[in-house]
């Protein structure tokens, strides 16, 4: 009846891990936002080889419109089948003759690596400088704060734009591009939640039990603090491919004629107005799904963490 | 009063108010629906004063709020019938029941600083309420909602009308709530918690209030309460929820000389133990005991952001505690209790004054050089659940002190988390769950452990039982006697509650304001205590005990005003203003904490003159 | 009380912006790019491209430039941000403020309406949404939020070109403010629309407005899900509050307690205001490009891609300055709806 009998079983609440599993199954955006955000991955690894064209060389054909829709599945099983000597342009060729398929599924090599090393670089220092900022309070974390504080009130698009134009348009400037213009956003994420967290009881109860400040930084604050990073992260690789792509779209990204989302909904713009629409809407559809991919994922973490 | 004849429902009386059969339930996940109050039935009538108690979760509170034809999303009212004054308030419409609720029933909640608008004026809003239920100008109800302050004991209401929520004290939006919901004259006040979180002079106070308005103007009041002390001392009748569904509802007397149901004899019986153990415990075979901590003159100081003022939490505080020995140190909020017990485990770094523990002047070591004592100096804090690393099992939780102390390999930590587990009454097979999805009792129990881990000399409990329902409390607190007899440890226990002090401790050190105003053996202070803050907050404690009901002392003795703000303190006596026994000598003349007998010490001039009534 | 917040917060704009000036000015500089080159051609004399490097300044000791930019050089006249002056433009040669002046009132305009029209849309969409769980308003609310929270406005822009233009025929082409056969009102404030009006010229009024529309409407499809998801959150915490349940056990109407839960719903939300504000500035860069509008981030565009150091410096201050001004201006009004705020 009590604590006291401590009878086994019986009082024993079930372990939530299977319950989480059974969440997670039957959350549906959460599954489409997974499928994406592996389709992305898979892409980024494998998209230029598995491509039915080369997605640099012109096929010779020039603005081939996709082939209607209702003629997809024979397409596909004559493909299959081997009854046809060249795959199909199934989004279409633009006015270079470039196959817009094979471009779409090359581009997430540049577009995810640069997006995902930008996220990932800015959330492991912004953390870290989060952590220190929070947890030990004197001038020099101050001062960085007010550094952070006066990066942040640069303006992104325009300040990833200078660094990327004026360093040269390699992929490497624009991860670091990226990753500067993120960091400051995790290192006050990180900071207050840091903050939030050292005001907490067990904070107090593991220094009562013996440990040193640092410690307790490491072991018990820093792991509680993750969250709320977490959750940005996946918002701000969607933001990061957004960003990616909008610097090629305005010609400050990846140079031409790596393929990239961006950059082919740029060269596609001008043919759109005119009715061309295949060789924009398509890579823009690609950025909008795998935008919509990670927000789906970022969504379920949030409403996951967030509660306990 | 008491020749009221109350077991027979509002007989002879008008009757107010009368449920029948109501019934709520909470949507759940998937459809499923959770019926959190039952077949509620109670009748009410004028004048009387009825308790409705139970654990926490028991349905109590969403009874009551239902009784007004509201229920927090997502519940809804099943069925039932709410007639007031014959009318069914659940079959009227929203105009019809707006112009009941707030005018012929009010409402006081537990929560006052939530359940203020926090963007509104307190008078704005009692405006608002009482021009709702009135038709006045915006000027007639501006002076009624002075009128209410000035009624419910706020000073200079003139100025209190102009606050935000946020500037008042808890005990003061709690007076702000009784003023709103009494400004339009209710004849039925329901009271759900009203004085948790209040400190016991304040709660006696207010209850005084509530009950005498009741006597004057013929109303009735509602409350809901975990504490028997509020039934005991205030009820005329009582109603025990358990899962949502009345057990038991007789007259007070009756429920304290025969309780019908299960649950009421627990808690009952709970009470009567400390009751008796107090009569018959072992008081002064521990005096002659080793002194193991001393605390000599400790003052501690808090700096205010953006200003040069000092907040004196502590001020010269000194006492001594013997081996095994449970010291109690009470107050209420504001007394600086828990920063002295902070101060000693160096959680808090002491302005002035030293803690020597055995042979060694803890307080001049170094956070460093301290840590090796840590494992003989532990601390209980109030809630456990924020006390544990929300990401951490139980295992990990109790194996840390192991980790940093000992030397042991990891099948003996195994083996020690067990033993730890069984002393604090914890089956060990949840060792792998996380303590939050444990209920509040075992998380404190795990919390314990956690501070025996190392086998320590000294704990300090710093109010462990205040965050848990009566039943909990009652268990861990017997847990904490078991352990400190069986394993001689000494404990600090800070406490506002005396009923738990007066159970678990053999000394008493009383604090107001920062100082000692009084110690003593348990007996010496709980049966004759000397300086008049101890005296009036035993008066003002509301023990279980029908018997002795305050409202039928000749004389209810409170104190006067609110405590002084701990950054300029009073220039002379702390308490002058508030003390029901002060003289004009008292205003200027600073008080020193003088040794009457041994062991027993009192700061007030009076008192050690013996000019003090009995 | 609430002047020496003013001051106070003015007083660390003002720092914010020296930083902002500073780190601007240091950030070009250190990144491998060659402005003179660019300037003069990658084929020039060596003595063409000397002749290029000292009429930039360029071939000045660092401090010099700073100190001549910052306004505090006496030997070069008075032309630096001390003045209130931000240099000539090094591809144009006229003074960078005046260009500045030019292309801002475009982009405040486009990004003014669109965050009006956000909200107007956000609003009652958030609080039907939450004040019925689970209703319609509260799916569509629900799964725009989610959808529309971050999208390639370029893109979407394009897409409504295409639609709208192409297809449907009623909007113009996407090449400018108004129609090219009106002639463009003069400038007093530089938002066509207020100037035009201001005239009387209803033909460039709406001409303006019509050529706004998709601009307008790309902002708006981007950026009215994240407003609508927080209104959303804000009312259903401030419905779910127990000053809102107390509000109705005091007998308190409906409309009073309504008024009760949209003050504590949207005065939190203004602060955030200006975070949308700064969102949208910043994706005003590309939206102006799709549609050729000539803003601020079209200059942006162009001042980079040519290296023209001046104008960099200018537009990167200049849209801190805006962001900086905004976010004090809400902090000003939230302090004044929000008591619990200390100034």
């Amino acid at each position: 009846m009590t604590d006291l009998t401590g009878a086994p079983g019986a009082a024993l609440p079930a372990v939530d891990r299977r319950g989480l599993l059974a969440r997670l199954r039957s959350d549906r955006f959460f599954l489409v936002g997974v499928v994406i955000v592996f389709l992305s991955l898979f892409l980024a690894a494998f998209g230029p080889l598995i491509s039915p064209y080369d997605p640099l060389r012109s096929t010779g054909e020039i603005s081939t419109p996709p082939p209607p829709i209702e003629t997809w599945p024979r397409l596909l099983y004559e493909t299959v089948s081997g009854q046809r000597e060249a795959p199909p342009h199934w989004f279409g060729t633009d006015q270079s003759g470039l196959d817009v398929f094979s471009r779409v599924i090359s581009a997430p090599r540049a577009d995810m690596t640069i997006a995902l090393g930008g996220a990932l670089i800015s959330l492991v220092i912004g953390t870290f400088l989060g952590l220190l900022a929070g947890f030990y309070r004197n001038w020099a974390t101050e001062f960085m704060m007010r550094i952070s504080d006066v990066l942040q009130s640069f303006p992104v698009f325009i300040t990833a734009m200078i660094l990327v134009a004026l360093s040269g348009r390699q992929t490497g400037n624009l991860v670091l591009a990226l990753a500067l213009v993120y960091t400051p956003i995790f290192v006050r994420l990180t900071r207050a939640e840091v903050m939030a967290q050292s005001s907490r009881g067990y904070v107090q109860a593991a220094l009562a039990v013996g440990n040193s400040r640092w410690t307790i930084a490491i072991k018990h604050v820093l792991p509680n603090s993750l969250v709320p990073s977490l959750v940005q992260m996946s918002v701000t690789v969607g933001f990061a491919i957004i960003l990616t792509a909008g610097l090629s779209f305005v010609g400050a990204g990846v140079r031409p004629p790596t393929p990239e989302w961006g950059s082919m909904i740029s060269i596609g713009a001008q043919q759109l107005i005119l009715g061309e629409w295949w060789p924009s809407v398509f890579p823009g559809v690609a950025i909008s799904l795998t935008v919509l991919g990670y927000a789906f994922v970022g969504h379920t973490i949030e409403a996951e963490f967030r509660e306990t | 009063m008491s020749a009221r004849a109350p077991h027979v429902a509002a007989a002879g009386a008008e009757e107010i108010l009368s449920v029948r059969g109501l019934t709520v339930a909470f949507a759940g996940s998937e459809g499923a629906e959770h019926v959190a109050v039952k077949d509620f039935s109670l009748t009410i009538g004028a004048g009387e004063f009825v308790g409705v108690m139970g654990e926490p979760g028991c349905g109590k509170s969403t009874a009551a709020i239902a009784m007004m034809g509201l229920v927090r999303p997502p519940g809804r009212i099943v069925s039932g019938e709410v007639h007031y004054l014959g009318r069914d308030l659940l079959a009227m419409s929203d105009a019809e029941l707006d112009a009941i609720r707030g005018k012929d029933i009010g409402l006081i909640v537990q929560s006052p600083r939530t359940s203020l608008h926090p963007m509104l004026t307190v008078g704005r809003q009692i405006e608002n309420v009482y021009r709702a239920h009135n038709r006045v100008s915006r000027r007639a109800a501006h002076a009624r909602a002075i009128e209410m302050l000035q009624l419910v004991g706020i000073n200079d209401p003139e100025r209190r009308v102009k606050s935000y929520p946020h500037e008042l004290s808890t005990g003061m939006t709690q007076r702000v709530l009784i003023a709103m919901a009494m400004s339009s004259g209710p004849k039925l006040l329901i009271a759900d918690e009203p004085t948790s979180g209040l400190d016991v002079t304040i709660q006696a106070q207010f209850l005084d209030q509530m009950w005498e308005a009741a006597n004057r103007t013929g109303s009735a009041v509602l409350v809901v309460t975990q504490d028997l002390g509020i039934v005991a001392n205030y009820c005329d009748r009582v109603v025990i929820m358990e899962h949502g569904e009345i057990v038991e509802a007789s007259a007070v007397r009756d429920f304290f000389a025969a309780p019908a149901h299960d649950y009421s004899r627990r808690i009952l019986s709970l009470q009567r133990e400390s009751a008796a153990s107090v009569a018959g415990a072992p008081e002064t075979e521990r005096a002659a005991a080793e002194p193991l901590i001393l605390v000599e003159g400790l003052s501690k100081d808090f700096d205010i952001r953006g200003s040069k003022d000092k907040v004196h939490a502590a001020d010269d505080v000194s006492f001594l505690i013997h081996r095994g020995e449970a010291i109690g140190l009470v107050g209420e909020s504001g007394s600086g209790k828990t920063t002295v017990g902070r101060c000693i485990v160096r959680l808090e770094e002491p302005t002035r004054g030293t803690v020597r523990y055995r042979d060694e002047m803890v307080s001049d070591l170094t956070q460093r050089e301290f840590t090796p004592f840590r494992n003989d100096m532990q601390i209980v804090f109030q809630d456990p659940t924020d006390s544990m690393n929300p990401r951490w099992s139980v295992e990990q939780v109790l194996t840390e002190p192991l980790d940093l102390h000992t030397t042991l390999s990891a099948a003996e930590k195994r083996k020690r988390v067990t033993t730890l587990m069984r002393m604090v009454g914890i089956d060990p097979a949840v060792r792998e769950v996380k303590p939050r999805q444990l209920g509040a009792g075992r998380q404190q129990r795990i919390a314990i452990a956690r501070a025996l881990a190392t086998e320590p000399a000294f704990i300090v409990l710093d109010e462990p039982t205040s965050a848990l329902s009566p039943e909990t409390r009652a268990e861990i607190i017997e847990l904490l006697i078991r352990l400190s007899r069986e394993l001689d440890i000494a404990y600090l226990f800070i406490s506002h509650d005396l009923t738990t002090i007066e159970r678990v401790c053999d000394r008493v050190v009383v604090m107001y304001l920062g100082q000692v105003v009084e110690t003593g053996t348990r007996a010496e202070v709980f049966r004759a205590p000397l300086h008049p803050y101890s005296r009036v907050l035993l008066a003002s404690h509301l023990f279980p005990d029908i018997a002795d009901r305050r409202v039928d002392r000749p004389e209810r003795v409170t104190l006067k005003g609110e405590i002084p703000s701990p950054v300029s303190l009073p220039e002379g006596c702390y308490l002058y203003g508030r003390c029901p026994n002060q003289v004009e000598r008292c205003r200027a003349m600073p008080q020193a904490l003088e040794e009457v007998s041994a062991g027993r010490s009192v700061r007030c001039w009076r008192a050690v003159a013996g000019e003090l009534p009995g | 009380m609430i002047g020496r917040f003013v001051l106070r917060r003015l007083g660390i704009a003002v720092l914010q912006l020296l930083g902002v000036a500073l780190a601007v000015f240091f950030l070009i500089r250190l990144l491998p790019a060659d402005p003179v080159a660019r300037l003069v051609g990658l084929n020039a004399s060596e003595e063409a491209y000397a002749q290029a490097e000292r009429t930039l300044g360029l071939d000045r000791p660092v401090v010099d430039q700073l100190l001549s930019f910052l306004g505090l050089s006496s030997d070069r006249g008075a032309d630096g941000l001390a003045d209130g002056s931000l240099g000539l433009s090094w591809v144009t040669g006229d003074p960078v403020f005046l260009e500045i002046g030019r292309f801002l009132p475009v982009t405040l305009e486009l990004v003014t309406l669109a965050l009006l029209i956000s909200f107007l849309i956000a609003i009652p969409l958030g609080m039907a949404s939450a004040t019925r769980p689970g209703g319609i308003a509260d799916r569509i609310a629900f799964v725009w939020g989610l959808f529309a929270g971050a999208q390639p406005d370029y893109w979407w822009g394009l897409l409504f070109v295409f639609l709208f233009f192409f297809i449907l025929g009623i909007a113009p082409p996407p090449l400018g403010r108004i129609d090219p056969l009106l002639i463009e009102p003069s400038v007093i404030t530089g938002f066509l629309t207020v100037d035009s009006l201001l005239q009387g010229r209803l033909d460039t009024f709406v001409s303006a407005l019509h050529h706004l529309m998709l601009p307008i409407l790309t902002q708006v499809f981007v950026v009215s899900g994240a407003i609508t998801k927080m209104v959303r959150q804000n009312m259903i915490r401030a419905l779910q509050s127990d000053y809102i349940l107390y509000a109705r056990c005091c007998g308190l109407s409906r409309r009073a307690v309504g008024r009760y839960a949209l003050r504590a719903a949207l005065t939190p939300a203004v602060t955030l205001v200006g975070i949308f504000y700064g969102v949208l500035l910043s994706a005003a860069v590309t939206v102006e490009l799709v549609f050729s509008l000539g803003g601020i981030g079209e200059y942006a565009i162009r001042s980079i891609l040519s290296f023209d150091y001046p104008a960099i410096q200018g537009v990167v201050l200049i849209v801190a300055l805006v962001s900086l001004l905004i976010y004090l201006l809400l902090d000003i009004i939230h302090a004044y709806l929000d008591p619990r705020v200390k100034y």
